[in-house]
């Protein structure tokens, strides 16, 4: 019965974080799409703590909002608690977070998903690849298998498994097939991956148990509350008004579905700490942890690490500090947070009780550990298409990485390059000069991970450029080339660019004619001069000129960054336009290394295993060395003036 | 493409030395890239405009402090009819290792960086200055060259540089990871963050950093050249022997006091060498009884020498040395002097060579008239070719221009950090890190690339990382 089914130009197997923004963004761009999830119910799921954003995720986010993307509206609009992290420590390294309603989330982004035009959603597992030659020889990708003995067809397809392919999830010696409590794994699809050549390797992680709320006495902990005022994800100063709920535009009206403001009525986290009791329980049935007793074989991640893990490595630690984070407003469901493990369920309800808060807590579901298969991610280019299978394109944890929002900005990647590919078009690929998702893709395809990625700052040797405010106006180029934002919101992006840079040239340009500043240079010296050091948000004392303190929020915040911090952003911008030169130097893919002259052996291994697709990506494999690059530049240009390039 | 030049950023300007290190009488200095024209104008102060073209021009070379580093000879080309065709400044300069050094250094301060090992024929190849089927000879040199500097380099990094550089990378590496936690990780149940701790640590670093480039700057060999001694009666003509010596090879620090008014000191070129001759006008080794405090200065010269020109007058029959300072007079390093050859036409032999055995070879010289002059460079510059290995010795950390001026931008992003960190109300902590990045990334060009990996590496086995 396949035949009399459309062939779509996108199919996207999984509508967990990363499919849902690549069914987005491929529908959004005019591509017959179809996402196919094995559970329409648990759309959007988050599986673990019930949070977006953070240290660098949070910054993610804003960039999926610039280009197009849905993770920040989501979660705005379903959020129960905002924070902005990091305050003190500068504009760049600050990152909104936010608790969310999971329920709300789902549903919010599910609806979104049923009413967004060229998707079609389906509830169907897939089971198997379909694959043909294409007529370079290459083995090309054409359709899907499902459970339900229903082919799809379609000229490219995004893969994001999640935690599925082949999941299993171990609480001591008991296992269950699955990716998720309470859901399915799955098994065949591997098969189909190594068919095609794809290399597959195991990964761990874990989640904490669930407690009921009533059993929790909060009286014994500390209450983490939300800031006074909500630092966003979404650039709603040039968003366009949201069709689906356009009451709320601005929000200054009323998320009538959900029934509160966005940013409002925000609800605490709360705060205890495990005990000596805890720590004797752990060291007790450490031999009874599936992580220690050598059930897993999957490799977990190093920042977040069991409670075992934690009272191995740092025995002397006394105590870890817990977070009990709520999961709604319409549930009393707590998920607490720092209390990973693999122990026996009858251990984790002893270990749980002898946390001060949680002496009666009742446990809603357990704390387990989950294996999984991946995919290395150096099989991929840097547009996420599987370099062994044509029109083949993965996202998410199936590439190692952890994370929603790590999964999200690649679902969005690949989505928009699925649909590019189909069109005969370049690829979307964002620099690592312009944004986390360029460095966390750029790590993944060069350098591949043997842990679930997580991004941080510190990966983005660039950082001092990716403040979480300029996200839109860093990326601009890119919405607007690839078409992932209106016409109406690219103008008021360059508006406000505009107003940015006209109100720079004039702090640089003239100086104060009244107050404490006359005499002491122009507007932008005295700003530079305090550095940002006096505390009040930058400000520095200076008074400035009224016109300008009647600008918005957002663009005085960003306008006082690039001032202040105009001698570090230049140094960047240097360092960036050196590292560009090679980056622009494209390496062919069937680019035979071998053939090249002069290369270290261990250089030659290397770039044959990482098969680099530029220059710049060639430079950034560890033990390349400069002059293997200079070798690699002059034999490129000698081909491409025979004419072989 | 753009990147068919090399250069799309037509600024980067490279500068490396073009003749064989170390050897040469004269070094050739060459500076590729669009600010070489601005940077020759600057130099040799003329008008960008007009800069004379391939044109071999003599001018001092000032460093950008004022002084002088050396007499140069300098030329211009404009791109695209020069060899790499791109503007090309060379600059001729006595082949002094110590004077490459400085005038890389400043070439670097101008903002050119250090060639990477072949680089300016990589240019002239991607320029379309060499032919095609030269492109193996380009990949061949450049492999060639990276070859020996991996080798050299690792023969430095076996020694000293490469165990102080790792120390000094692993400290850093342990600075960052403690700022990166509390920016990665600030909900993370981590200590009390302890930027004293960090200061601490980053000084110890700088510290360190100074005392390695302390090495290259002031590093014996390389300041003071070979300590050559003239020793001598009066009258015997030391002066005018050391103004011949220098009238040849022109000094190249204006006559600095010596320590003392008991001794002249002054630079001079012999050959590729840097000679500090240093004249000790006290000594009356004819009196036979000398002065106590002279004595025991000359004694301290002459102990410290590579070199002793031991200077008599040929005119006289015997040449004495004072009995307290004949042990100071091995063969190894003595050069018998016998000056005023001139005034002695008709003496010939007959002189006593001092009773030194075995006996030490002895030149015939005329200061005032040159005789002899060029035999006895010709021993000086053997001497000291023979000299300067057992001078670079094993705990001697020999550092090149290229490594100095990574140290250099290594100390400027830790002093910044020091002083970010340091100020009354501290910079904000990133800013920190970006200039301790800096300084790694630095110290990463001499030792190799520092992965970030490493520095996570640091950060979970410090801290307990993970709610």
């Amino acid at each position: 019965m396949s035949s009399d089914l459309p062939v779509y130009d996108v199919i996207v197997c999984g509508a967990g974080h990363a499919g849902c923004e690549a069914a987005l963004a491929a529908s959004r761009m005019g591509a017959r799409t179809l996402l196919l999830t094995g559970n329409l119910d648990t759309v959007a799921q988050m599986s673990c703590n019930p949070a977006i954003g953070g240290q660098a995720k949070g910054q993610i986010v804003r960039e999926i909002d610039a280009l197009g993307g849905e993770m920040a509206i989501n979660t705005d609009l379903t959020g129960i608690q905002f924070r902005l992290l990091n305050e003190s420590k500068g504009p760049a390294v600050q990152s909104p977070r936010a608790q969310c309603d999971k329920k709300a989330y789902q549903f919010r982004l599910k609806h979104t998903l049923e009413l967004q035009p060229n998707l079609k959603l389906f509830q169907a597992t897939v089971t198997g690849l379909m694959f043909s030659k294409g007529p370079s020889g290459v083995r090309q990708i054409v359709g899907v298998h499902t459970n339900l003995d229903l082919d799809f067809h379609g000229r490219t397809v995004v893969v994001t498994t999640g935690t599925f392919l082949r999941g299993l999830m171990h609480i001591c010696q008991n296992k269950n097939e699955g990716g998720r409590m309470g859901d399915f794994s799955a098994k065949t699809l591997s098969a189909s991956f190594l068919e095609a050549g794809i290399e597959l390797q195991r990964l761990k992680t874990g989640t904490p148990p669930r407690l009921s709320g009533r059993s929790i006495d909060f009286s014994q902990m500390e209450a983490q509350r939300g800031d006074a005022v909500p630092t966003l994800f979404a650039f709603h100063d040039t968003r366009d008004p949201e069709p689906m709920f356009h009451v709320e535009q601005g929000l200054t009206g009323r998320e009538q579905r959900l029934g509160w403001d966005p940013g409002t009525e925000q609800v605490p986290c709360w705060l205890t700490h495990t005990t000596e009791r805890t720590a004797q329980l752990v060291r007790e049935n450490l031999h009874l942890s599936a992580m220690y007793s050598g059930e897993i074989e999957g490799v977990g991640p190093r920042y977040c690490p069991s409670i075992e893990d934690k009272f191995v490595r740092f025995a002397d630690k006394p105590r870890h500090i817990l977070y009990l984070e709520p999961e709604g407003r319409a549930t009393n469901e707590y998920y607490i947070n720092g209390l990973s493990t693999s122990l026996p369920f009858a251990v984790q309800v002893e270990m749980v009780r002898s946390i001060p808060g949680l002496e009666r807590a009742e446990l809603l579901r357990p704390a387990y550990a989950v294996e999984y298969d991946f995919a290395p991610p150096t099989q991929l280019l840097a547009s996420l298409e599987s370099k062994l299978v044509e029109n083949l394109f993965f996202a998410g944890q199936i590439n190692g990485t952890s994370g929603y929002e790590e999964a999200a900005c690649q679902g969005l990647v690949a989505g928009v390059n699925a649909v590019r590919k189909g069109r005969g078009e370049s690829a979307l690929i964002i620099g690592r000069d312009e944004g986390y998702t360029g460095v966390l893709i750029d790590d993944l395809v060069t350098k591949g991970t043997r842990e679930p990625y997580r991004m941080f700052t510190s990966r983005a040797e660039h950082r001092l450029l990716f403040n979480h405010a300029s996200s839109e106006l860093r990326l601009a180029h890119h919405a607007r080339d690839f078409g992932l934002v209106s016409k109406s919101r690219l103008e008021r992006i360059e508006a406000k660019r505009a107003r940015i840079e006209g109100w720079i040239a004039r702090l640089e340009a003239s100086r104060p004619t009244v107050g404490s500043g006359v005499g002491q240079g122009t507007w932008a010296d005295r700003l530079r001069r305090d550095q940002g050091r006096s505390g009040e948000n930058g400000l520095g004392g200076v008074e400035l000129p009224e016109e300008f303190l009647a600008l918005g929020d957002a663009d005085r915040a960003e306008v006082l960054y690039r001032v202040v911090y105009a001698g570090y952003l230049e140094r960047e911008r240097r360092h960036v336009a050196r590292l560009q030169d090679v980056d622009k130097v494209r390496v062919p893919a069937d680019f035979d290394f071998d053939a090249v002259k002069g290369l270290r052996s261990e250089s030659l291994a290397k770039l044959k295993a990482a098969r680099p697709l530029s220059l710049g990506q060639a430079g950034r494999i560890s033990g390349v060395n400069p002059a293997d690059i200079s070798i690699l530049l002059v034999h490129l240009a000698a081909r491409r003036r025979t004419g072989q390039g | 493409m753009t990147t068919d030049s090399g250069s799309a950023d037509g600024d980067d300007t490279i500068a490396a030395l073009a003749t064989p290190a170390g050897t040469a009488a004269l070094a050739l200095i060459r500076v590729s890239g669009g600010r070489s024209r601005v940077m020759a104008a600057a130099l040799f102060r003329g008008d960008p405009a007009a800069l004379p073209e391939r044109r071999y021009r003599h001018a001092d070379y000032r460093a950008l402090g004022g002084e002088v580093l050396d007499d140069a000879v300098w030329s211009f080309g404009v791109g695209p009819g020069t060899f790499t065709g791109e503007d090309t400044l060379e600059i001729c300069t006595h082949g002094n290792p110590l004077i490459v050094q400085l005038v890389l250094a400043d070439l670097f301060a101008r903002g050119c960086r250090a060639a990477e090992p072949g680089e300016f024929t990589r240019r002239a190849f991607l320029n379309g200055r060499m032919e095609l089927t030269q492109a193996e000879a380009v990949m061949d040199i450049i492999h060639a060259r990276s070859e020996r500097a991996l080798v050299a380099a690792q023969q430095q990094l076996r020694g000293g540089l490469g165990r102080h550089l790792e120390e000094l990378i692993a400290a850093l590496l342990g600075v960052l990871a403690r700022i990166e936690a509390y920016i990665d990780f600030p909900d993370e149940d981590l200590p009390v963050e302890d930027r004293e701790l960090v200061r601490t640590a980053l000084a110890d670093v700088l510290r360190g950093t100074e005392r390695l480039l302390a090495t290259h700057r002031y590093g014996d060999l390389l300041r003071d050249g070979l300590k050559a001694v003239l020793l001598g009666a009066p009258n015997v003509g030391k002066s005018s022997l050391l103004n011949a010596l220098v009238g040849r090879d022109r000094a190249i620090v204006s006559p600095e006091p010596g320590t003392t008014r008991d001794f002249i000191e002054e630079m001079v070129h012999v050959g590729p060498h840097l000679l500090r001759l240093i004249d000790t006008a006290g000594m009356n080794p004819a009196a036979g009884r000398v002065e106590q405090m002279g004595m025991a200065k000359t004694v301290e010269r002459l102990s410290e020498a590579d070199l002793i020109l031991w200077v008599t007058d040929v005119t006289q029959a015997s040449a004495d040395v004072p009995v307290e300072l004949r042990p100071y007079l091995g063969a190894d390093i003595v050069l018998h002097v016998r000056n005023k050859a001139d005034l002695a036409a008709g003496v010939s032999g007959g002189m006593d060579g001092g009773g030194f055995s075995p006996a030490l070879p002895i030149f015939t010289v005329s200061a005032l008239n040159g005789t002899g002059l060029g035999d006895l460079r010709a021993a000086i510059i053997a001497r000291a070719d023979a000299l300067r290995p057992a001078m670079a010795g094993d705990e001697h950390i020999a550092i090149n221009a290229r490594h100095a001026d990574a140290l250099r931008r290594a100390r400027e992003s830790l002093a910044s950090a020091a002083a970010g960190l340091g100020a009354a109300i501290p910079a904000p902590i990133e800013l920190v890190a970006s200039d301790v990045r800096g300084a790694l990334d630095a110290l990463g060009e001499v030792a190799g690339r520092v992965d970030n990996e490493r520095m996570l590496d640091a950060l979970f086995s410090t801290f307990c990382i993970g709610k």
